[in-house]
């Protein structure tokens, strides 16, 4: 039986088009630089990335449940902030020699792990978008922030204010956040297309005194029990 | 049948053994400890100290030098759940007891998943009115002296009761409290304040102390029955006070306090060679952080007190007081550089001319100290004081007088 080369020809660019339509697209890599309003890097942005028309893959990937680590060290929480996906479990282990009583009020999740030392047994669910502010009861200055994100495609930037996020080609809502920005400030909030010109830069103004989660600078200062 | 009295006891003291129980169990209460260490050299050219009898505005004047061991304290604490208990004992220099407490008592600190919460304080504390004394043991990390003000609050101001809060803390981590107390034990504040004035230091009174009247200005002939020291914590008349006040903490817009207080006490009453003192005062305070890293703390009092018989429609001392205080202080890295300006005045309106309780007067000071480690903290201090109190020529002394005093301090703390 003699074959028709055009048809055949035909035939393959069909199984090669529908192969791409099935399977997932190439990551394209996309990184931004993120400023305070003095010039200097800011690290704990947190970068969020949702596609402007749904994406298979991105929802499967939103269906996945994972285990994250939310740590004390030294009288601190480590990260400062942690972005996750809704869903996502989070065990808050006290790695310091003392209590701490963990605990947030944050209308995203409210909860208290009360005094305690080493890995509690179970971890906390964050189901619901939003910021998650926590603190210690002991130690006021302990804060730290879980930013619970709806967006498929998340991260933060680093101590040099850099970013980078792996997203297939598209159309995607940019969105910044960071826990210390000036009130009257609108955080940037923008439609960009994948693949475009990288690194992006943005520039965030912080209030003038952030809380920086860290125990004070000497030992005078963290112990004057009778404030409240 | 148990009396009911009785079986309330014993359903008391079973409850507390399961407590104790449970908490052995979970390895509670923790406990800790910290404090200080303050050890002082001091240059003075100065009036007598008020401390020593005089009416100087230093604890300790004259024309001086000294070397001491200004002060240890120890800081003990106990937690339980939304429960800790502290006792801050210390041994100062000239202090009445070698050994005493400053402060001691239980805070409950619940924690709430609402914006709403709640906090209490039962026992022996500073009410809230110093926003410059937040370190280990009311230390200052800006000044060794306190503040005209925040040195009356040491001397003479304490509470033996109980603090109610409720605040309300925002999104944006602002914070709104709302607070009041009820005490007893406080009717002689006020005589210190009257009889010597204003003045600049770091002392603490302690729970049993005794503190030193001046000298040579007639308070013996005016009032016999008074004593030759003053018990600042002492209950005259069995009447409560009670203090009340308002926080707003905001990131943006900085701290403010206002509190009014009134001791209620009986101004006829008297025990044991002490009066009751009828004291009411307004104070205000400010903390914001300016441009440049600059913090600058401003405080502000105003009120009266007043002891002794009508008669004509005035009291034997009656004094109104006010002081205002201005604190700028820059850190640098280990570094911390302060300037502060005080003014402070008392003015008696009183039926006893005699017994002059008037004063004005103003005070700069200046500190740069340094910390190591967090541990090891040097400071060089000076304190300039130009103040005019008439009563003073009754100790045959100018009664405008200019003091001086230099002060360098290593303090530990642990």
């Amino acid at each position: 039986m003699a074959i028709c080369l055009p048809h055949f020809l035909l035939t393959v660019m069909r199984f090669i088009f529908r192969v791409c339509l099935l399977t997932p697209l190439t990551a394209l890599a996309m990184s931004g630089e993120v400023m305070d309003g003095e010039g200097a890097p800011l690290m704990d942005v947190v970068i969020t990335l949702t596609p402007l028309l749904e994406d298979k893959a991105s929802s499967e990937n939103a269906k996945k449940t994972i285990n994250i680590v939310m740590d004390q060290q030294k009288r601190e929480f480590v990260p400062h902030v942690l972005p996750v996906k809704a869903g996502t479990h989070i065990v808050f282990p006290n790695s310091d020699d003392i209590q701490h009583h963990v605990y947030s009020f944050s209308s995203a999740k409210r909860f208290e792990i009360k005094l305690y030392k080493d890995t509690p047994a179970n971890a906390i669910v964050f189901n619901q978008a939003g910021v998650v502010a926590i603190g210690c009861n002991i130690h006021d200055w302990m804060v730290g922030y879980i930013y619970v994100a709806d967006a498929p495609y998340f991260g933060k930037t680093d101590a040099s204010g850099r970013w980078n996020l792996d997203v297939p080609a598209g159309e995607y809502r940019l969105a910044l956040w960071h826990p210390d920005v000036k009130t009257s400030f609108v955080l940037p909030n923008e439609v960009v297309h994948v693949p475009s010109v990288s690194p992006l830069r943005h520039s965030i103004l912080l209030k003038s005194h952030p809380q920086t989660g860290k125990p004070p600078s000497s030992l005078q200062l963290e112990e004057y029990a009778g404030d409240f | 049948m148990l009396h009911f009295g009785f079986r309330v006891i014993i359903f008391f003291l079973a409850y507390c053994k399961c407590v104790l129980l449970s908490a052995a169990e979970q390895n509670f209460p923790e406990f800790s400890w910290h404090g200080l260490a303050d050890f002082r050299y001091q240059y003075s050219a100065a009036q007598t100290g008020w401390a020593e009898g005089g009416l100087g505005k230093f604890r300790f004047g004259g024309e001086a030098s000294r070397v001491r061991v200004n002060e240890v304290a120890l800081v003990l604490q106990a937690r339980w759940w939304e429960w800790s208990g502290t006792v801050i004992a210390k041994y100062a220099h000239d202090q009445k007891l070698p050994i005493d407490l400053t402060e001691a008592f239980l805070q409950y600190r619940p924690v709430s998943t609402t914006a709403c919460r709640f906090n209490a304080k039962l026992g022996m504390f500073f009410p809230p009115i110093s926003l410059e004394n937040t370190g280990t043991a009311w230390s200052s990390p800006y000044t060794l002296s306190s503040s005209a003000i925040n040195s009356w609050v040491g001397e003479e101001l304490r509470t033996f009761g109980a603090e109610l809060h409720l605040n309300y803390n925002f999104d944006t981590h602002d914070r709104l409290d709302v607070f009041a107390a009820g005490f007893l034990n406080n009717d002689t504040v006020g005589t210190l304040l009257s009889w010597k004035g204003w003045s600049l230091h770091d002392y603490e009174a302690t729970l049993h102390d005794k503190l030193s009247l001046p000298q040579g200005i007639g308070i013996k002939s005016n009032f016999p029955f008074q004593a030759n020291e003053t018990i600042p914590f002492i209950e005259v008349d069995q009447h409560f006070g009670f203090y009340t006040g308002v926080t707003l903490d905001s990131q943006e817009m900085g701290k403010f306090r206002l509190l009014y207080y009134d001791n209620m006490a009986n101004p006829q009453a008297i025990k044991e060679g002490q009066y009751g003192w009828h004291t009411r005062f307004w104070s205000l305070g400010s903390k914001h952080e300016l441009p440049y890293e600059i913090t600058m703390i401003a405080q502000g009092m105003v009120g009266s007190t007043g002891m002794g018989k009508l008669k004509e429609g005035k009291r034997s001392v009656d004094v109104d007081f006010w002081s205002a205080s201005a604190l700028l202080s820059k850190s640098i890295d280990i570094h911390r550089f302060s300037v502060r300006f005080d003014y402070f005045v008392t003015d008696q309106n009183d039926s006893l001319p005699l017994d002059n309780n008037n004063e004005t007067g103003y005070a700069w000071t200046f500190n740069y100290n340094f910390t190591l480690a967090q541990h090891h903290q040097f400071n060089f201090e000076v304190n300039y004081i130009d103040s005019d109190r008439p009563a003073r020529l009754s100790q045959n002394q100018a009664a405008h007088q200019e003091e001086l005093l230099w002060q360098f301090a290593y303090r530990i703390f642990y």
